[in-house]
């Protein structure tokens, strides 16, 4: 295909402006190429010759048009140390700040609540006992859940493929997997034994309230796929399965200013994350 | 190894009987408005005693769960009595009432040509952007009808502003009028062609 | 104070006003950052501060008086950023529900070219 013209500053903004109202994905200059090339993409894709018509596409949401948009940008592909940068700011900020008022030996939960076939829990996991020198001063509990039942057995099963583990260097990999035939590689017996897999429906409060609350809860690129009463519903239940004080991040693209006014915003070195406000003393 | 399982079972989720629920609603501590608010969105019955309790809830977190129950409970009497707080003169009850109505597209819809021609022009400024979410070409023409006859200039900002992202090109008459009618307003006309250049640029096929 | 173009932060959530406002503020030499709502407006905030905030009432998800309400409730430097609220309502309750929540000027929308550019000087400290 012939190459495209790129989207004038009026049609970018008017599809960053629709994705926005639609996903509530949050796109700004900085990531305009990265916009720009999944437009090319989805342009050549479906054939359309002008970004007008691909813009009408999108709009009538024609053939899951919008569903093939943003699956573009969340690359359903998961892998290990996906988004690190949260990760990074796990250790560096949100454990020290959660441990305040924690002694030896209490317990930290940690929730990761679309963990699809559950690259993130056991990256979580991996994370904290390499990056977190004093890991072993506490006891942590990872909880993993998503709605769907069958990456969820794939979960509890830990069998990945190169591709999943492209992040990781080789030493990570040496420690915390077992190599199998094919290619294949199985999370540690140890680590596959230290995360709680369940199913739950994040919209559903009298699914999450029984999971209890947490110091940390990662809902990443999962809110996007939802329509805003539900959107709402689920960051409201998530809010209630937070400590006063705890945090929640979400994806790359994703902003709580969108979805929900209770939580307040945090800006760490790393990244910014949503934190449910602390108990005021009056 | 400092990762641990931990082996019991989830807590139950109580459900409050409905009398619970709606004492809740008026009790004096946050928390427990808080929990029968949340509670409420599980039943439509407790609707009524949702949107009065709004009306005096001071706390910004009550209010914002109340709303979410009221848009969860979703039949027509909980958006009806929604639609009365767009009138109020909290900045704080408008905004959460008009962004319950914007999750409630199909049981808003209804309520809509009422509201475009309510004789309160905050009424039909907040109300042209629920409009947005109507099927396109029944917006654009509810919108031109506005635009139409609309002697307000905020009311036309806001209808503009929509027409802008689902204007089809039956409304680029009507946007011409509004244009002359207002030619002493700046920012109407550079939002009239504005809005025009995207419908054109939308309805080219290349 | 910092040399170099002063930066505006326009809080509305009509993507036309905006643009506008925009149009006006970069030709009159500040720069401009935009926001949907109150809450994207703190989030902006916290990542580059900015000299002037314009700020819209009805937004979705925070008003613009209750962000500013916010704002200046907050124990550091973006708690003093003067604000000019626009507002489509001209009753004097409303004008000083406005200044008890923290404005510093108030202008009737539609917004006229030349008084936001005149407020934008003078709230920033440029020269006319």
């Amino acid at each position: 295909m012939a190459e495209l013209p790129a989207p004038t500053e009026d049609e970018f903004r008017r599809l960053c402006e629709y994705l926005y109202r639609r996903t509530g994905m949050v796109f700004n200059e900085a990531k305009r190429y990265y916009v720009e090339r999944r437009v090319w993409d989805r342009m050549a894709a479906t054939e359309s010759s002008s970004f007008a018509i691909y813009f009408a596409r999108l709009r009538t949401d024609m053939e899951d048009e919008i569903q093939q948009f943003v699956n573009a940008f969340t690359v359903n592909e998961t892998y290990f140390y996906r988004e690190d940068y949260q990760l990074k700011c796990l250790t560096s900020d949100l454990m020290l700040e959660r441990v305040r008022e924690k002694q030896s030996g209490d317990v930290i939960r940690i929730w990761s609540a679309a963990c699809s076939s559950g690259e993130e829990p056991y990256s979580i996991a991996m994370w904290l006992l390499e990056n977190w020198p004093t890991v072993d001063d506490y006891a942590i509990e990872i909880v993993a859940s998503d709605i769907d039942t069958r990456v969820l057995d794939l979960a509890r099963a830990g069998t990945y493929g190169k591709r999943a583990l492209m992040r990781l260097p080789p030493e990570l990999i040496g420690k915390y997997f077992d190599a199998l035939p094919g290619e294949l590689w199985r999370i540690s017996p140890q680590l596959r034994d230290s995360v709680s897999f369940t199913a739950v429906n994040l919209v559903d409060p009298d699914q999450t309230w029984p999971h209890g609350q947490f110091d940390v809860v990662f809902c990443r690129n999962v809110l996007i796929y939802f329509d805003d009463a539900s959107r709402r519903l689920a960051a409201e239940n998530l809010y209630e399965n937070l400590f006063p004080g705890g945090f929640i991040c979400l994806g790359h693209t994703e902003s709580m200013s969108r979805i929900s006014p209770l939580f307040e915003v945090r800006r760490f070195a790393d990244a910014i994350v949503y934190q449910r406000p602390e108990i005021k003393q009056s | 190894m400092p990762l641990v399982r931990k082996p019991t079972l989830p807590a139950e989720h109580r459900n409050p009987a409905p009398a619970e629920v709606l004492a809740g609603l008026v009790s004096a501590s946050c928390d427990e408005r808080w929990a029968a608010a949340r509670a409420a969105g599980g039943l439509p019955e407790a609707a009524a005693a949702l949107a009065a309790a709004l009306l005096h809830e001071s706390d910004a977190h009550v209010r914002e769960a109340m709303f979410t129950s009221l848009v969860r409970i979703g039949t027509r009497d909980s958006v009806a009595r929604v639609l009365p707080m767009l009138r109020s003169h909290d900045s704080a009850l408008r905004t959460g009432a008009l962004d319950a109505l914007r999750s409630s597209p199909s049981a808003a819809h209804e309520f809509l040509p009422q509201l475009l021609s309510d004789p309160d022009v905050d009424v039909r400024i907040l109300s042209c952007e629920l409009a947005r979410s109507l099927p396109t070409e029944e917006a654009s023409r509810s919108l031109c009808a506005l635009l139409a006859h609309e002697p307000e200039i905020n009311v036309c900002a806001a209808a503009i502003e929509v027409l802008a992202e689902v204007g089809d090109q039956a409304a680029l008459p009507t946007l011409a009028r509004c244009a002359q009618r207002f030619s002493q307003v700046p920012f109407l006309e550079f939002a009239i062609r504005l809005a025009t250049n995207r419908i054109t640029a939308a309805g080219n096929r290349g | 104070m910092s040399a170099g173009p002063k930066t505006i932060l326009v809080v509305d959530d009509a993507a036309l006003v905006r643009v506008y406002y925009r149009s006006i503020l970069e030709e009159a030499g500040f720069r401009v950052e935009e926001a949907l709502n109150g809450l994207e407006a703190l989030e902006a905030l916290l990542g580059k501060p900015a000299d002037l905030l314009v700020v819209d009432i009805n937004m979705p998800q925070m008003d613009g008086l209750t962000f500013l309400r916010v704002l200046r409730d907050r124990a550091d430097p973006l708690a003093a950023i003067p604000a000019l609220v626009t507002s489509t309502e001209s009753a004097q309750a409303d004008v000083a529900a406005a200044r008890a929540a923290g404005a510093n000027f108030y202008l009737l929308k539609p917004v006229e070219r030349g008084q936001l550019v005149e407020f934008a000087r003078m709230l920033c400290g440029v020269a006319p």
